[in-house]
C-alpha cells in the first residue's frame, strides 16, 4: 500500500506492505510499531533500531502526532485518494477560499481588516477577548479578506466562521 | 497593629477558596499538617482534582469567576457551614482583595495572609509609593497622580520615556510606554479609558520608563510576632504581556552582597506595612544594579516552587502555621540557597500562532518525573481546558547542582511530557532552554516579546512523524477491511477460551 503523507509542507512517499518493513522516499527501514492498549493512542516505533514514542490523535481528517514535544499535524492519503484530489484541484497549497475561525468562545474586541484588503499571512483581522486575554486572530495565508461576519462586540461561538481570505483577483 | 486586625489561632479545618493546581497545592500542605480541607466548585469544576482530593466539597456557583470564585458571601456561608476555622484564598480571585480578608475576620474565620490595611495599602500604587519611600525604600522616580495637563508638564520636567501608569493597576492593564513627547496626551487617555473599564479608577500617574531593566522579586515570610524574614530572590524578567512565564531561583545577575541589600529593603517595606504571613516584593532592577520598588504582591505567588526547592523551605506550610499564630521557625542567617531551580508555566495556548489560547478536552496526560523534577497540576485526561478560568496546564518545575544543571533537567522534562487535545506551549520552553540568550542569563523584561523568534525553531522530527501517522492510519483502514469480512482472528478471547473448554471435556 502505498501513501503520500504531508507535514509542514513537506512530502512523504511511504509504502507499506509487510509488517516488519517500509520504505520512506524509495528508503528501505526496518521496523516493529506497536499501538499500546486496544484504543489506546500511545505508540511506539523502532525504526532500524531507533527508539521512537508518540502520542496520536485523529482530528479533523489530520493525524496530531506528539514526539518529543513537538505537535505535529500529519495528513495522511493513500495513492488512489491522492490522485483523486489531485485531479479535483483540492490541496493546491494556499489557494481557495480559507476561513478565519473562533478558536474558542469569546467576545470580538475589534477587527482590524477591512472587508477587500489585501493581506500577507500573518497579518492582524480580528481582535477577540477570552481567557482574559485580548488574542489576535490572523490571515492564515497572502490573500484578499472576503467576507467579514462579525463586528466589533459580537459575542462568537467556538468554530463559528469570523471572517475567509479568498484569492486576489476573484 | 496586627493583633486587632488579624485573627490567628490554631484550626483543624481549613476552607480553600480558590480551584486549579493552587487549591491542591495548599490541599497537599493542609493534609501534611493533619488539617482537615473543604474544596469549593464551580459548575465547570465538579471533577477537578482539588474537589476529589478534598475531604469535604460544596458546590459554589455557575462557572463564571463572579458568580462563584469571586463570591465572598458564599464562601463566608460555606466556611460556617463546614465549621471551617480558616479560609487560604491562593492566588488570584479573592486573594488581594482586602474586603474578603476583613469579611473573614468579621466572622471570626482566620484568614491565611496579611491584615487586610496591609492588602489595601499595597492594593493602590499611588499608596503603596509612598509608604515605602517613606520607609526608605527606593522606588522608580515619579509623579503623583494629576490633571493630564499636570501630567504632560511634569513629564517635560522628568524627561522620556515615561510610563504611563494606573494607581489602580495590575497584569499591564493601563498601563502604557511613551518615547515621544507628542504620542504623551494620546496615552494618558488610553490608559484612563483601560482603567476605568478594568478597575472602576480612571487615576494614573507617571514613571520613569527603565529600559532593559529584570523585574527580580523577594519572597518575604512575616508572624504574627513581628519578625520578617526574607527567602532570597527569583528571576521573572521573562514575561509575554506581563504575564511571567519562566522563572527561576536565584537570579543569574545578583550576587550576595545584592541579595542581602535587596533582602533587608524588602523586610522594611513589609514592615512599614505591618505585614503578615508570604509576600513578594517586585523590584526593578536596571543594568547598573539599582533595584527600585515595583509593587508588593500581598499573596502566594504561582512561581514559589523555585523558592522552596533551593531554600528547603516549605512556604505553604509556613504560612499555614503563620496563621495559626506561631513564630517562625527560622531565622535570616539560617536561610540559605543551595542548588538552582527554574519553573516553566506549561499553558494551553499555541506558541506557533502568536500564543493564541487553546481550549478543549485534554485526552492524554503523562507529566515527566525522575530526579529533580516537580510538577504542581489540577488536570488530568477528561479535563476540559474552558474559556472560564486562566490557560495554565501546570508549571514544570525542575532542580539542579548549578543553573546548568537545571536547564539540562529540563530539556530531559519538557521532552518527556506528553500532553494531548489541547496545543501546549512546550515547545516555546524547548526553545527558551536552546537560546543562547537564556543560557547566558541574558535576558530582560522586554526579551520575549521583541528578541524571541519561535519562527526560527526547526521542527526536525517530520519524517518520524510521517511514518508514525502513516503506520497508524494503515492499520486502522486494514482494520476497518476486517471488520467488513471476518477473518479467523475475529473471535474473541472468550469464545476461544469457551470453545477451548468443551474441547477438554
Amino acid at each position: 500500500m502505498k501513501y503520500i503523507t504531508t507535514v509542514n509542507d513537506e512530502e512523504f512517499i511511504i509504502e507499506i506492505d509487510h509488517d516488519d518493513e517500509i520504505m520512506v522516499n524509495g528508503v528501505r527501514y526496518d521496523i516493529d510499531f506497536q499501538q499500546l492498549m486496544e484504543d489506546g493512542n500511545e505508540l511506539s516505533l523502532i525504526l532500524n533500531k531507533r527508539s521512537l514514542e508518540a502520542v496520536a490523535e485523529e482530528r479533523d481528517g489530520l493525524w496530531q502526532i506528539l514526539t518529543l514535544g513537538e505537535l505535529y499535524s500529519v495528513k495522511v492519503q493513500d495513492e488512489y485518494s491522492y490522485r483523486l484530489a489531485q485531479a479535483r484541484g483540492e490541496d493546491a497549497h494556499d489557494t481557495g477560499d480559507a476561513a478565519i475561525k473562533s478558536p474558542m468562545p469569546g467576545l470580538i474586541v475589534s477587527v482590524v481588516a477591512e472587508e477587500g484588503d489585501v493581506v500577507a499571512k500573518g497579518d492582524k483581522i480580528i481582535i477577540l477577548e477570552s481567557m482574559k486575554m485580548e488574542n489576535e486572530l490572523r490571515a492564515p495565508r497572502d490573500g484578499v479578506v472576503g467576507h467579514i461576519s462579525v463586528a466589533a462586540g459580537d459575542s462568537v461561538e467556538k468554530g463559528q466562521v469570523l471572517a475567509t481570505i479568498v484569492d486576489a483577483g476573484e | 497593629m496586627t493583633a486587632n486586625t488579624l485573627l490567628s489561632r490554631k484550626f483543624n479545618k481549613l476552607l480553600i477558596a480558590n480551584r486549579g493546581e493552587i487549591a491542591m497545592r495548599i490541599l497537599r500542605a493542609c493534609h501534611e499538617l493533619g488539617i482537615a480541607t473543604v474544596a469549593v466548585y464551580s459548575d465547570a469544576d465538579r471533577n477537578a482534582l482539588h474537589v476529589r482530593y478534598a475531604q469535604e466539597a460544596y458546590y459554589l456557583g455557575p462557572s463564571p469567576a463572579s458568580e462563584s470564585y469571586l463570591r465572598i458571601d458564599k464562601l463566608i456561608e460555606i466556611a460556617k457551614e463546614s465549621g471551617a476555622g480558616a479560609i487560604h484564598p491562593g492566588y488570584g480571585f479573592l486573594a488581594e482583595r482586602a474586603a474578603f480578608a476583613r469579611a473573614c475576620i468579621e466572622n471570626d474565620i482566620v484568614f491565611v495572609g496579611p491584615p487586610p490595611e496591609a492588602i489595601a495599602i499595597m492594593g493602590d500604587k499611588q499608596m503603596a509609593r509612598e509608604t515605602v519611600t517613606a520607609a526608605g525604600v527606593p522606588v522608580v522616580p515619579g509623579t503623583d497622580p494629576g490633571t493630564d495637563e499636570e501630567l504632560i508638564a511634569a513629564a517635560q520636567e522628568m524627561g522620556f520615556p515615561v510610563l504611563v501608569k494606573a494607581t489602580a493597576g495590575g497584569g499591564g492593564k493601563g498601563m502604557r510606554p511613551v518615547f515621544d513627547p507628542d504620542a504623551l496626551p494620546d496615552a494618558i487617555a488610553a490608559a484612563r479609558r483601560e482603567a476605568k473599564g478594568a478597575f472602576g479608577d480612571d487615576t494614573v500617574y507617571l514613571e520613569k520608563l527603565i529600559q532593559g531593566s529584570r523585574h527580580i522579586e523577594i519572597q518575604l515570610l512575616a508572624d504574627v510576632h513581628g519578625n520578617v524574614i526574607h527567602l532570597g530572590e527569583r528571576e521573572c524578567s521573562l514575561q509575554r504581556r506581563h504575564q511571567k512565564v519562566i522563572e527561576e531561583s536565584p537570579s543569574f545577575v545578583v550576587d550576595e552582597d545584592l541579595r542581602q541589600r535587596m533582602g533587608a529593603v524588602a523586610v522594611a517595606a513589609a514592615k512599614a506595612v505591618g505585614y503578615v504571613n508570604a509576600g513578594t516584593i517586585e523590584f526593578l532592577l536596571d543594568k547598573e544594579k539599582n533595584f527600585y520598588f515595583l509593587e508588593m504582591n500581598t499573596r502566594l505567588q504561582v512561581e514559589h516552587p523555585v523558592t522552596e526547592l533551593v531554600t528547603g523551605v516549605d512556604i505553604v506550610q509556613e504560612q499555614l502555621r503563620i496563621a495559626r499564630g506561631r513564630r517562625l521557625r527560622i531565622k535570616q542567617e539560617d536561610v540559605k540557597q543551595k542548588g538552582w531551580a527554574i519553573e516553566c508555566r506549561i499553558n494551553a495556548e499555541d506558541p506557533y500562532n502568536n500564543y493564541l489560547p487553546s481550549t478543549g478536552t485534554i485526552t492524554f496526560s503523562r507529566v515527566p518525573t525522575g530526579p529533580g523534577v516537580r510538577i504542581d497540576t489540577g488536570v488530568f485526561p477528561g479535563y476540559e481546558i474552558t474559556p472560564y478560568y486562566d490557560s495554565m496546564i501546570s508549571k514544570l518545575i525542575c532542580y539542579g547542582e548549578t543553573r546548568g544543571e537545571a536547564i539540562l533537567r529540563m530539556r530531559r522534562a519538557l521532552a518527556e511530557y506528553r500532553i494531548m487535545g489541547v496545543k501546549t506551549n512546550i515547545p516555546f520552553h524547548q526553545h527558551m532552554m536552546d537560546s543562547y540568550s537564556f543560557m547566558g542569563g541574558e535576558f530582560d523584561t522586554k526579551y520575549v516579546e521583541e528578541r524571541f523568534r519561535m519562527d526560527e525553531r526547526e521542527a526536525n522530527e517530520t519524517m518520524a512523524a510521517a511514518i508514525l501517522a502513516t503506520l497508524l492510519a494503515h492499520k486502522q483502514s486494514q482494520q476497518a477491511s476486517q471488520i467488513v469480512a471476518p477473518g479467523a482472528r475475529d473471535t474473541s478471547n472468550w469464545k476461544w477460551y469457551s470453545r477451548w473448554e468443551r474441547l477438554r471435556q
